[in-house]
């Protein structure tokens, strides 16, 4: 089980793409967000996706299901060449549970940008970011070439009618849509870390940034969080080449 | 250097790519190492770009000598790319007046988080401008393919 200890930053240049701590130990059943869902975001972008299921083969090597303790699980991501090459679905199930209530929870991933900015404050509320207006987090996402998100849904065997949808993850770039993208704001729901979310969720936008063939794919990382981006296939000061910062406040 | 100190010395200042021969800018780059690149790519670029500074000399109309552009998610966020001056221009503070104009710019816009990816041997050109490299351990990052752990 990949252990990654990433500790939010404390500074406070408020867009940094921090992760917070991916703890090892058993994830509890998520909470319920204490604040309600109205669904009044500023930003509603128009589509209405469906909810696609890759097909078999490689995702059912993953669904895990049938565990008494299905808490923790290791998502792998597909290595071979055509799988790379398949163009992504802008919206697909990465995950399938059943817990042992019968309950099923589906964990979506999207890259269509549909994010409600009361969630979406929220969660950064929950992962412990300070405070940024919601016009400007509006603004900010609308502005963005890319809003990938991690959505939990949760519903009965049966009433997948009834999903309850939660946003647990989500990661953002900007770009020129031709040359360069740099990813900011990379964040994981406390409730559903330790499983792979936050590797898969920057995969998946990696995949997608490539798939428009934007070549050049840029971070800024906290130092406990540069392995991380290490193992996803980025490396620090390439060619000696320096992140720099106009007068960080720190 | 002003903008008076520019226009006296011939330099005209621009905000948009209006009249920018895109052409020149390619060679501009070139010059500089940059790879050549796709003009309808540039193009695509720059119009997804949020802020731009140019100058060109009068003798040289539509012909930059000097250029930087800011993209980002225009409230939080942005970073700089494509600093080039014009090796015939340099050492006379075009790329100090690019820099500080597309600086002030963004500032004026509410971005107060500013960042660029700087080659090794131009740290010394941003450090005076108030850059400052990796700030509380923080690194620049970029992916590749090749070096993917599997």
């Amino acid at each position: 089980m990949l252990s990654l200890h990433l500790l939010s930053s404390t500074s406070s240049s408020s867009s940094l793409p921090t992760i917070v701590s991916l703890n090892c130990c058993c994830c509890e059943p998520s909470n319920h967000l204490p604040f309600p869902n109205t669904n009044l975001g500023f930003l509603k972008v128009k589509r209405q996706p469906k909810v696609s299921n890759l097909k078999a083969g490689f995702w059912e090597s993953i669904r895990s299901g049938f565990g008494k303790n299905n808490t923790i699980q290791v998502i792998e991501t597909p290595s071979s060449e055509e799988e790379e090459e398949e163009p992504l679905p802008e919206e697909f199930v990465l995950v399938e549970k059943t817990q042992p209530d019968g309950t099923i929870e589906q964990i979506i991933f999207s890259s269509g940008g549909d994010v409600d900015v009361y969630d979406l404050q929220a969660l950064c509320d929950k992962v412990g970011w300070p405070r940024r207006p919601l016009s400007k987090l509006a603004a900010a996402l609308k502005n963005s070439y890319i809003v990938a998100t991690l959505h939990s849904r949760k519903f009965s065997s049966g009433e997948e009618g009834n999903a309850e949808k939660k946003l647990i993850g989500m990661a953002r770039a900007t770009s020129d849509h031709a040359f360069n993208a740099t990813i900011w704001d990379v964040l994981v729901d406390p409730s559903h870390q330790g499983q792979g979310l936050g590797k898969v969720l920057i995969e998946k936008l990696i995949r997608t940034l490539l798939q428009r063939d934007i070549g050049n794919i840029s971070l800024f990382a906290d130092s406990k969080v540069v392995e991380f981006y290490r193992n996803l296939g980025f490396e620090p000061d390439p060619e000696g080449i320096k992140g720099m910062f106009w007068y960080p406040m720190y | 250097i002003s903008d008076t100190s520019l226009q006296s010395k011939g330099f005209n200042l621009h905000r948009s790519i209006t009249n920018l021969n895109l052409h020149h800018l390619n060679s501009i780059f070139v010059s500089v190492g940059f790879p050549q690149r796709d003009i309808s790519k540039i193009q695509i670029a720059l119009e997804n770009t949020d802020s731009l500074i140019w100058i060109e000399h009068h003798k040289t109309k539509g012909s930059p000598v000097a250029f930087a552009r800011a993209t980002g998610d225009g409230v939080f966020n942005a970073i700089i790319w494509d600093v080039v001056v014009d090796p015939n221009f340099q050492g006379i503070g075009l790329g100090k007046a690019v820099m500080e104009r597309l600086v002030t710019d963004l500032l004026n816009k509410g971005i107060t988080n500013i960042a660029l990816y700087s080659e090794p041997r131009v740290l010394g050109f941003y450090r005076p401008l108030g850059f400052v490299m990796d700030p509380d351990g923080i690194r620049g990052m970029v992916y590749s393919r090749k070096k993917k752990k599997k």
